[in-house]
């Protein structure tokens, strides 16, 4: 799961709990994201998987 | 032999078939395969830990019948309704209709979860379970958020949503893929009023809108219907000018037929005036000839005769004339000669007159009642006959006392001619002598004396 590169679908900051889509099991699923960094990721930004929490949380970062 | 093996072939096979159905289990996409039981653990490639059951998704597997249990936990989406009564951050009480979408993760570790929760239950009892759970987070979101928030920033109404819903739902191994509110209700007319400015101002647009445009429309349709209505009087007044024009015509042409006739009676006419005329002028002619020189020849005649005989007329009378001249200057100066003399004669007359009124002056002045007596009897028969003339003129006399009025009558009649003298008398009196005689005084009547 880390490294897996996906998509914003609900807004990443600190504090509250963000939405992103990571490709997996053939299809993309949703995950609740919280930013690795404090920052703000906005909606459709690509990001990458830092870190994984099973069974649904992931650490996110800006994938530039 | 041979059939004695076919049958016992077949039905090993039949048995085997039954006996692999009985064993054989092959998991649904959309399920996931739980084994418990002798040997049923999880591959080393799917997690660390041991999960004490096997989880089968997406293949076949082999269940020994007896030590091993298999069942089935259906992966596929759930929906439920919301029907929420709660408070929003402001304090405005709420009615809030939506409908979450979830399902149990695909993932092992969320399968392993909902399967030591849900295995076992049905459908019904996790529904309950589930809207109850997701009616308490929907009441804390709501109740963190205000209405106009709740209505215009969908984007955080979610967020808050899975923040909230978050943690729960990794216990349980579900996933939300949606949860959408369909109403907001509320019974104090909160929305209803949020509206209603705007709603309010964009109805008075139009109405202005509208009255400007109708407004504009009978505007033009009556700058149009006046323009009509020049157009139709134009037209009106040409048509009724070619109709008179027509009827002018028509009654031209009526007329024609008896015009003609009238012209040519006139020219009747006038030709009988011209007949009549020579008629005049013929008769006239006739007269001329008939009577006018005759009586001109006739005139003449008498014309020349009349300035003849005129001409001997006055010869004569300038003889005559010149004879009276003649004859009038003679006896002018005959009477003017006997003029002379007779002036001469009436001038001693008078004289001797004179000389004699003096003489009688002297007379009466003396003694004038014998001069007065002699005058009255020299004119007394005048003075009768005057006094008897009067009585010419009388027709009708009443005399009322008989023979001696008439008497009386005559007498008054005759004093009164005395009574004159009587007043000379006097006259020539006081003339004479102003000193000596009287004054004049009323004359006594006769009659009163008598």
């Amino acid at each position: 799961m880390v490294g897996k590169r996906g998509r914003v679908i609900g807004r990443i900051a600190p504090g509250i709990v963000g939405e992103v889509m990571l490709p997996v099991r053939g299809a993309t699923e949703a995950f609740y994201a919280y930013p690795a960094a404090d920052e703000v990721i906005e909606v459709g930004t690509p990001v990458v998987v830092v870190e994984f929490d099973p069974p649904r949380t992931v650490y996110v970062a800006r994938a530039i | 032999m041979f059939w004695t093996y076919l049958i016992t072939g077949a039905i090993a096979l039949v048995v085997l078939l039954l006996m692999f159905r009985m064993v054989w289990r092959v998991a649904e996409p959309n399920e996931a395969l739980i084994i418990s039981g002798l040997g049923a653990h999880s591959s080393q490639e799917q997690i660390n830990e041991t999960l004490g059951f096997k989880i089968v998704v997406g293949r076949g597997t082999a269940v020994l019948p007896g030590f091993q249990t298999v069942r089935r936990l259906p992966l596929d989406i759930r929906a439920t309704p919301l029907t929420v009564t709660c408070v929003s951050s402001q304090g405005i009480p709420l009615h809030i209709k939506g409908v979450t979408a979830y399902k149990v993760g695909d993932d092992y570790g969320s399968i392993a979860n909902a399967a030591r929760r849900f295995l076992e239950q049905s459908d019904e009892e996790v529904k309950n379970t589930i809207h109850e759970l997701f009616a308490g987070h929907l009441r804390a979101i709501v109740g963190s958020t205000t209405v106009e928030e709740m209505l215009h920033d969908r984007e955080t109404l979610t967020t808050n949503i899975r923040g909230s819903l978050a943690g729960d739902m990794e216990k349980l191994g579900l996933v939300v893929d949606s949860l959408q509110i369909q109403e907001i209700d509320d019974e104090s007319g909160y929305i209803k009023n949020l509206g209603r400015p705007q709603a309010a101002a964009v109805e008075a647009a139009a109405r202005i809108a509208q009255a400007e445009r109708d407004r504009e429309a009978t505007e033009r349709e009556q700058v149009a219907a006046a323009a009509k209505a020049a157009a139709v009087r134009q037209s009106s007044i040409a048509q009724a000018g070619y109709q008179a024009e027509v009827d002018q015509a028509n009654s031209k042409a009526s007329q024609s037929g008896p015009l003609a006739e009238a012209l040519a009676r006139q020219e009747v006419v006038v030709a009988e005036t011209e007949t009549a005329k020579l008629n005049a002028s013929l008769a006239e002619k006739q007269l001329e000839s008939s009577v006018l020189k005759p009586a001109d020849a006739e005139a003449y005649k008498q014309r020349t005769l009349a300035n003849a005989a005129r001409d001997a007329q006055i010869a004569s009378a300038e003889a005559q004339a010149r004879e009276v001249t003649l004859r009038g200057e003679a006896q002018a100066k005959a009477t003017e000669l006997n003029g002379k003399a007779e002036a001469l004669a009436v001038q001693a007359k008078a004289m001797a007159e004179a000389a004699g009124i003096k003489a009688r002056a002297e007379a009466l002045a003396t003694n004038t009642d014998a001069v007065v007596a002699q005058q009255l009897a020299e004119a007394y028969p005048e003075i009768v006959r005057a006094a008897a003339s009067s009585f010419e003129k009388v027709g009708n006399m009443v005399v009322l006392n008989g023979a001696q009025g008439i008497e009386d009558t005559l007498v008054k009649t005759i004093t009164m001619g005395g009574s004159g003298f009587a007043l000379a008398k006097q006259l020539i009196d006081s003339l004479s002598t102003n000193n000596e005689k009287p004054t004049l005084e009323a004359v006594p009547d006769e009659n009163t004396r008598a």
